[in-house]
Order: C-alpha cells, then structure tokens, then sequence
C-alpha cells in the first residue's frame, strides 16, 4: 500500500533529508513510521486515519539538524509539525496538512547538571521520569508531573504549556522552565529566556520572550534544549482523600482547603458525583464504598518532614471540617500515587444498555474560576448527557476541578469533564457530533468567564475555532506575532485558528 | 519450594459485589461477566491474577519513591468502610519479587549503561 504525499514532499525532498540527516534510519518516509507518528491518546478520528499522516518523519540529534530540516521546509513551504511523547489530550503533534514531522525523541541527553545555581539542561526528548531517576543521586528535583509522567517529553511539556499535578506546590512547566534553545519557524537557532542569561529566573530587560515560547503548541517553532529548574527533592510526601455525602460540601471543603495558606500544599482535587459514579464501576478504590459517598476531595503535599508533618494535621482537621470522611491511608496514599500515571489506567466505558465496550478517553479541559465550579459542573454534564442519547457512542466519566494557580491555589481551577468515546463506532457523522459536543462544552466555557484549556491546548476541531473569540482584542497581536515569526506558515499550520493570521485566511502564505 | 498444580490455577466462582461488579479474589474486582457481550475476556489463571495484582503495587511504590523519600500516613483507617472491607493487599502478602541478577524470575532489565551528564558540584 502505498500514501500519496499531500504535501511539496517528494523523493527529492527526501534526498535533501537524507543529507542534512545521514542516516537512513532516522529519516523515515516509510509508511509504518509515518502511521505510527499520526495520532495521539485523544479520541481520533480512526475512520480518517490517512488524512492525518505526516509525509515523513525525521528523527534529528542536534539543534543544527533541526535547523536545516527546517531551512528546508521553509524554502519550499512544507509544514513542519514538532512531536515529541506523543502523549498529548489535544490535537498539538497531529499533522493537519502531512509534510515533515520531525520527531525529537532522539535528543534525550542530560547535557549538565548545576548542583550550583540549580538547573539541568536537557534537549527535548527526555522524559521527566528517567531525568527524575538521575537527579535523585543529587538530591535534587525536577517537578513537572503531568498524569502522563512516565511516558511524556519535556519538549512536548514546552510546546504544550503544561500543567502539573503539583504545580500548586512548584509551578507549572512554564515555571520550571528557565531558558531554552528555539529553532524558529525560518531556520535561526535562538536563546529564549527572561531577558538574557542562561540560568536566570527574573529578568526585566527587553520583552519575556519565554513565556511566548512556552504553550504554543508548536506553531512558533521548536526546541532544542531546555534549562530547567531544580528544587530539593522532597524528604516526605503526604496525601489525604476525604469523602462527602453531598457535593456542594466537598466543593466548600476544596476552598476551605485551598485557601489554607499552608505552603507545602501540591495540589486539591475535587470529584464530583459523575466521577465517584464512575470509579465505583471500575476502581478499586471506590467499588467497595458505600453509596453515601457520593464526592471526594483529595489533598497532596511535599516538602521537608518538619513542614509537612504539622501541616497535615490541619488537612485531617479541615478535611473534615464540612462532614467530610477520612477514606483511610491506604487509598489515600494509593489512589495518589495512581495520579502520576493515568495512561496506564486500561480505558473502557459503557454503551446506553449498560454493556462494557473499549473507549478512548477525552479530557475536556477548562480553566475556571472557584464561584461558577457548581453551575459550569451541571450545564457540561447536560451536554455530554444529550449527546450519549443522541448517539450512542459516548459515556460520561465525570468530572473534576484541580487547583491550578501556581504557588497561590485559591481562586482557579484546571476542570474536566471526562468523555468515553467508542471509536470503532466513528463515522462522520459521530464524529460530528462529538466534535458538536466539544464546542458547545467549550462555549459554556466561556460564557462563564473561562478559558477553554488550562491544559491540553486548543488545537482540535470543537475548540481551535474558538480560540479568537476567547482572545479577544488580543487576537490581531497574536496574528500579527505569528505572522512575523512564521512568515509562510509552515510551523504546525491549521492549528489554533492562526490560518487567519495570513491574508489569503486558508492558511496559505501571502 | 511451593509446587505448581494446574487444578489450582482455577479462578473460583465470581461472588456478586454490586449490580455491575464481581469478585472471585479478595479485593480483586471484575467486570460483571453478563456486562462483558461486546468486549472478549480473556480467561485467566490464578497466578497470572496476582501477578497483575502485585505488579499494581509495585508500580504504586515505585511512583512514590519518584517524588519523595518516605509516604506520610495520617495512621488512620476508612472511615467510610466496615473493618472486613478496609484490608486490601499488602506488600507482605505478595511472594518475593525477582531482584537484579535472578535469571530465574519473570525477568529484570538491567539499565543500559550511559555516559554520566556534566555535574557541577557546589
């Protein structure tokens, strides 16, 4: 079988590949290691498959590489779309328009380790996991912990703008993030930080180009190191689930905690009664549990043994301020270690009469304010609820409202709904009606005053073409940014609505 | 030296837990079997049961030694479930597990050497 390019990629493409790059092995126009480089975990759409494959993959090993690769595809206006796990919930490493994928998992090196000033550099393809089993030895710490921490990339955490499950504690990627390399979407290789300086936290001079570089989901260019920060590696962690029998206790309870003040606190996590319905079907945790539970909050924390340890007995003591119920040590510690490592979490729902079936599972993510949690809880789950009827093929999983202001957690929350999906069901016109489903929850969204990701990004049909609309009066900056960084639009084109950036409003150069 | 018999390997009847739930293993937990017409199960063995059982327990150890030197516990039990429903599986129940260099386990994948990073030392 063979794939049409559907890009300029031809055999002579693959040639001038081949010598910037060489070594046959990581040059790949093959159809397997296009395939397998195609999509990612989010719900698919499986029936399409084709349309999405990458014209070829590359498996660079240097920032110089990567810059010709894209020297080239910029002088012949290829996309270039930058992957790295593959791990993400949005669409951000799926090819829109085929052309080069160029696949970082190559550059996974520990370039030093500054037990001085408290940064490692790494390039993009290392994971947190196996950086985290090095700096161990050192007593040191790199605290980005997505739920995919075994299997995703630091360059994908960049690209993403990713949020951590203990970022109340130590900040989110962009915050653990001091410096990197960027090759932009024109070839040049460039040092992004604060201002200048390689290992500084806070700078004033010229603009924060940093923060512009950190969550663009691929669109601006790619990187090729990163400096990170380092922190102590905590002596103690500790975890405490409380149940309630009614959830606008818990939810009352999630404030009470957050606004705690205690400084060790990682993280307050709230499950709704869809989520505790949910895992008492297929968790072990909660199967067992009596049908008074009917929400969770659950409570994270890390630092040194003389921190920790007192302040864990105010969370027992406001844990249960409201009438809410220790769930014991062993799911507390348990069910809070299962959080580091969702991915590995076997994915199947129930079809309208009940029976199991293989789902894919999609996170509708949000971020959104403490006060609208309740009704923005009842509208998407109503959405989702109308949808399953419609169709058949969807299931609700539940939700959940994490905080997600780093180092200060009182106010927003990283929210999810979690949709089963029944992708071997997928036709266009399921399809449809999930990526219908995705948009109006997105809406609700903002019609509350939300951003529609906190988290995954908003590449994806449902809420890509939202994306002007949450930007407001920023959006002509945001065009005008892209414009003048990516000139032909080659970098990750069709995502986030920047097509519009470019006159033609295809998405095609001017 | 325990003896294998394959008369053993029999998971039991399922017990019934809840309306969608079943259970042949204390704390082991399934799928109602009447639930499972669109989805194929695969028949397994009793050891292969708890072989997947204490792996989700070493694994659950292994993801908190990533993060932190020790587990603070509150040292309290369920207060939500009956005394008989609070014990789940515990690291002492479980067999020996294979160690670096025990050829004769389920295997260990020793860690590939790699040149060591540039570490700056205070």
């Amino acid at each position: 079988m063979s794939v049409a390019f559907k890009s300029a990629v031809d055999d002579s493409v693959v040639d001038e590949l081949r010598a910037i790059i060489p070594d046959e092995g990581r040059v790949l126009p093959n159809l397997s290691s296009r395939v397998n480089r195609t999509r990612v975990p989010a719900p698919f759409p499986v029936h399409r498959w084709a349309e999405f494959m990458p014209d070829v993959a590359v498996l660079p090993t240097s920032a110089e590489e990567v810059s010709e690769v894209v020297k080239l595809a910029n002088r012949l206006q290829i996309p270039v779309v930058p992957r790295a796990g593959g791990t993400g919930l949005s669409d951000g490493a799926v090819p829109l328009r085929g052309g080069i994928l160029v696949d970082v998992k190559l550059m996974n090196e520990i370039h030093e380790i500054d037990l001085v000033d408290r940064t490692v550099t790494v390039g993009p393809g290392i994971n947190m996991l196996k950086l985290n089993e090095e700096l161990k030895r050192h007593g040191v710490f790199y605290p980005d912990d997505p739920a995919s921490y075994p299997c995703s990339l630091v360059g994908g955490r960049i690209g993403t703008g990713g949020w951590s499950l203990i970022g109340s504690r130590f900040g989110h990627t962009r915050d653990n993030v001091i410096s990197m390399q960027v090759v932009l979407p024109t070839g040049e290789i460039v040092e992004i930080a604060e201002g200048g300086g390689r290992k500084l936290r806070k700078s004033s001079t010229g603009l924060t180009l940093k923060h512009l570089f950190t969550g663009h989901q691929g669109t601006l260019g790619i990187t090729t190191e990163a400096t990170l920060d380092l922190v102590p590696r905590p002596e103690v962690e500790f975890a405490a689930f409380f149940a309630f029998d009614d959830y606008m206790k818990a939810y009352e309870t999630t404030g009470v905690l957050a606004k705690s003040g205690l400084a060790t606190l990682a993280g307050v996590v709230l499950f709704d009664e869809w989520k505790i319905a949910y895992l008492r079907r297929d968790d072990e945790a909660y199967i067992p549990q009596p049908a008074s539970v009917k929400a969770v909050v659950a409570v994270a924390m890390y630092g040194s043994r003389v921190e920790v340890e007192p302040a864990s007995k105010r969370v027992m003591q406001l844990g249960r301020s409201l009438g809410g119920k220790y769930l014991g040590d062993e799911i507390s510690a348990g069910d809070w270690a299962s959080r580091h490592d969702r991915y590995a979490t076997p994915l199947h729902g129930r079809d309208k009469d009940g029976q199991a079936v293989m789902m894919s599972w999609h996170c509708e993510d949000a971020a959104l304010n403490y006060s609208v949690l309740p009704q923005v809880r009842e509208e998407w789950h109503a959405i989702v609820a109308r949808y399953r009827e419609r169709y058949g093929i969807f299931d609700d999983w539940g939700m959940f409202a994490y905080t997600n202001g780093a180092f200060k957690p009182w106010a927003d929350y990283l929210v999810e709904i979690d949709v089963g999906i029944w992708e071997s069901r997928l036709d266009d016109e399921n399809w449809a009606g999930w990526v219908a489903c995705k948009r109006e929850i997105s809406e609700v969204t903002l019609k509350y005053g939300g951003s529609i990701t906190a988290c995954h990004g908003a590449t994806r049909e449902g809420d890509a073409e939202l994306v002007p609309a949450e930007m407001g009066s920023s959006w002509e900056v945001v065009k005008r940014i892209k414009r003048a960084l990516d000139p032909n639009n080659i970098m990750n084109p069709g995502k986030q609505s920047l097509d519009e950036a470019y006159a033609s409003g295809n998405g095609s150069a001017p | 030296m325990s003896i294998f018999r394959l008369g053993d390997q029999k998971p039991p009847e399922p017990q019934r837990v809840t309306d969608v739930v079943v259970t042949r293993f204390e704390h082991v937990f399934e799928v109602d079997p009447e639930l499972m017409t669109l989805t194929g199960q695969q028949e397994l063995p009793a050891w292969d049961t708890k072989r997947i059982v204490d792996s989700r327990w070493d694994h659950l150890d292994w993801m908190h030694d990533h993060f932190a030197d020790d587990v603070l516990l509150a040292g309290e039990e369920s207060e939500t479930m009956p005394p008989a429903e609070r014990a789940m599986p515990s690291e002492e129940e479980a067999d020996p597990r294979p160690v670096p260099g025990d050829t004769d386990g389920v295997g260990w994948i020793e860690r590939p050497a790699v040149d060591p990073p540039d570490v700056r030392e205070p």
